[in-house]
């Protein structure tokens, strides 16, 4: 039997995403282990070794966190996602790589996310997923991502969705 | 080393915004104040050049630019500046423009170079900010005092326990008297805690707002926690009602400047909700004996040191789980943006002493809760988009819409605690908006007097009975 298709599994994790059906996301789209990271971005010249902060982090989660910040969701009293903000994902350009480990691929991705809110126009924010994702059960779950993003400064009232 | 400049005088209060600053003053005395100071481009023009750029405002860390060349791109308001480490290891703030055209010198936000070249012409600059070389210098300026041409200085730049602090105009008074009571509470809570260092680098977003609204938010509001961060309540990871969410004191040490701090009776060890073993690098630090008493008894809280740098000191738990909350400190920059939006800089930063898994922790706990995706500051963008919508419009201008700020005073729910060890007028409890009045006060100062305004200390705006 072959492995099923790990982009189609990102495809139908940002369904997920996208339908604010966060608890299925959490139940069903990753591992216990999960390490989900969006380092800070910053401005360097082009020399530079690199342009992701040396330990600041936008998020860097694990399972116990991302647990804590879904469940706030669903209390009556999470409003910057009350009225829940409309998300599109658009995950594109796959590139699979297979590692040493049986059961385990790296799949880069891009991610365009559109953030539509109250009657104002919205916003975008891009960048590159970064994931490892593991066979349990038969069925892909994301272990670790990082995501590039592709902003410094985020024009963003506030990073209240998952990327 | 650079060059100086003369900062010229300040043009006249235009009539129409003199009447608003007598309004203002006259709201303020009734606890009031008119709503369209939250979003006006001209109030929001008058406060770069009036409050600004005289204030002494807050700038960067020593931690971030420890060794000789290393720099980082900050602003003053919305002005640019190159915080950098000069080869001789002297910390300088230069004006991020070329002094031929005026060309932005530095795009990196942070970097190590030994000089700065404009991409125009080829400007060189050493990090000191002297003018070292230009393109065919010979033939074209011959004999021109490179001494003269130099990258501009900031008029003033002051270090307070690690903290840089600088000031654009060259009559202000020294850090310590723009400060005034206000310093004697950074000694007792940065001057006790020690060395700290950043971690990593500051959050920056973009949001809807008035620095104004933020500014008071983080000193002094105490009141909105109960509601708008109500989630965190039925999370369980604030507790429920009671006293708890006015437990702080409200410190008006004059000056515009104000503290929200808890603390517990004379015997706590608190330091800060820091574990034991990090806060036994702690000490006095040249404190008086009460100063120290008081900081080993405080839980910490908000703080602002006026115009628009707000101070954390908290301690809150990144999970659902059983583990103890972890104490951080955050140093947060409300940059004025426009009248109606603000570039938020965020800096967590750990004991320089601590362990590793302690400082992965602590700015775990930080980024969770008060960072652009942290679960408290996410829903107060909400209130401060909205609010400096609601100042913004035409029917709020028509009909004078005035904001509250009654709290407590009126019906006597706050008392003055009168044996307070420390200086400035302290409350019995932190609901109430003294210290909001105070900041609002101070910012008639600075837009009214074309003279440096002078030192106050808790000359309290009185409510008046109705």
């Amino acid at each position: 039997m072959t492995d099923p298709d790990p982009a189609d599994f990102l495809v139908r994790e940002a369904e997920h995403l996208d339908n604010n059906e966060l608890r299925e996301w959490l139940e069903g789209c990753v591992t216990e282990d999960i390490s989900y990271q969006i380092p800070i971005r910053i401005t360097r010249e082009r020399g530079a070794a690199t342009d992701t902060s040396d330990g600041g982090w936008l998020m860097n989660e694990d399972w116990h966190s991302l647990h804590m910040r879904i469940e706030r969701l669903y209390t009556a009293y999470a409003w910057a996602e009350d009225p829940a903000s409309r998300t599109r994902r658009f995950v594109t350009n796959f590139r699979l790589n297979p590692t040493e480990t049986e059961g385990v691929v790296e799949i880069k991705s891009n991610i365009l996310l559109f953030q539509g809110r109250y009657d104002t126009a919205g916003h975008f924010l891009a960048g590159e997923r970064h994931d490892l994702l593991r066979l349990v059960d038969g069925a892909w779950r994301l272990a670790h991502r990082r995501v590039l993003l592709d902003h410094t400064t985020l024009d963003i009232p506030a990073l209240s969705v998952l990327l | 080393m650079g060059s100086h400049a003369q900062t010229l005088p300040l043009d006249p209060l235009p009539d129409a915004i003199a009447t608003l600053c007598d309004e203002v003053e006259e709201s303020l005395e009734s606890g009031l104040l008119p709503a369209r100071v939250f979003n006006d481009p001209e109030v929001h023009r008058l406060e770069l050049e009036r409050l600004f750029a005289r204030s002494w405002v807050y700038i960067g860390h020593e931690s971030e630019i420890p060794a000789p060349g290393d720099y980082v791109l900050r602003y003053v308001a919305e002005d640019p500046f190159i915080f950098v480490r000069d080869e001789a290891g002297e910390v300088r703030l230069l004006f991020d423009a070329c002094r031929h055209r005026g060309t932005q010198i530095c795009r990196a936000d942070k970097g190590n170079t030994s000089h700065f070249r404009c991409p125009y012409h080829g400007w060189t600059y050493a990090n000191n900010g002297d003018l070292v070389g230009m393109p065919a210098a010979r033939e074209v300026y011959g004999g021109l005092d490179r001494s003269q041409w130099g990258l501009i200085q900031a008029p003033k730049l002051e270090r307070l326990h690690g903290l840089y602090f600088a000031c654009l105009d060259e009559s202000a008074p020294p850090l310590d008297e723009f400060l005034g009571d206000m310093k004697y509470y950074l000694d007792m809570s940065f001057g006790y805690v020690g060395d700290l260092e950043v971690v990593g680098d500051p959050h920056r977003w973009i949001l809807g707002g008035n620095w104004k609204t933020t500014a008071e938010n983080s000193m002094a509001d105490d009141y909105h926690v109960t509601f708008l961060h109500r989630s965190m309540v039925q999370l369980g990871l604030l507790p429920d009602g009671g006293d708890y969410f006015k437990a702080c004191h409200h410190i008006s040490p004059g000056n515009g400047h104000g503290v929200s701090f808890e603390f517990s009776g004379p015997d706590a060890r608190v330091n800060f909700g820091y574990p034991d073993d990090v806060a036994a690098a702690f000490g006095r630090n040249g404190l008086d004996p009460q100063q120290a008493d008081l900081a080993r008894r405080c839980h910490g809280g908000g703080a602002n040191v006026f115009p628009n740098l707000a101070i954390l000191f908290l301690q809150l738990s990144p999970t659902l789980g059983d583990d103890a909350p972890t104490a951080f400190t955050s140093l947060r920059l409300w940059q004025p943006h426009g009248p109606d939006k603000i570039e938020m800089w965020n800096w967590v930063l750990v004991p320089k002493g601590s362990s590793d898994e302690f400082k992965q922790q602590s700015y775990r706990a930080a980024m969770a809760t008060f960072s652009p995706g942290g679960v408290f500051e996410q829903d107060d963008s909400i209130a401060w988009r909205s609010i400096t919508r609601t100042a913004g419009t035409t029917f709020a201008r028509r009909i004078g819409f005035q904001f509250n700020y009654q709290m407590g005073d009126q019906v006597g729910a706050v008392e003055t605690v009168a044996d307070w060890p420390g200086p400035g007028h302290v409350t019995s409890h932190a609901y109430e908006e003294t210290l909001h009045r105070m900041l609002y006060r101070r910012w008639l100062d600075f837009m009214r007097n074309e003279d440096y305004p002078p030192s106050w200390t808790d000359p309290r705006v009185v409510v008046r009975e109705h």
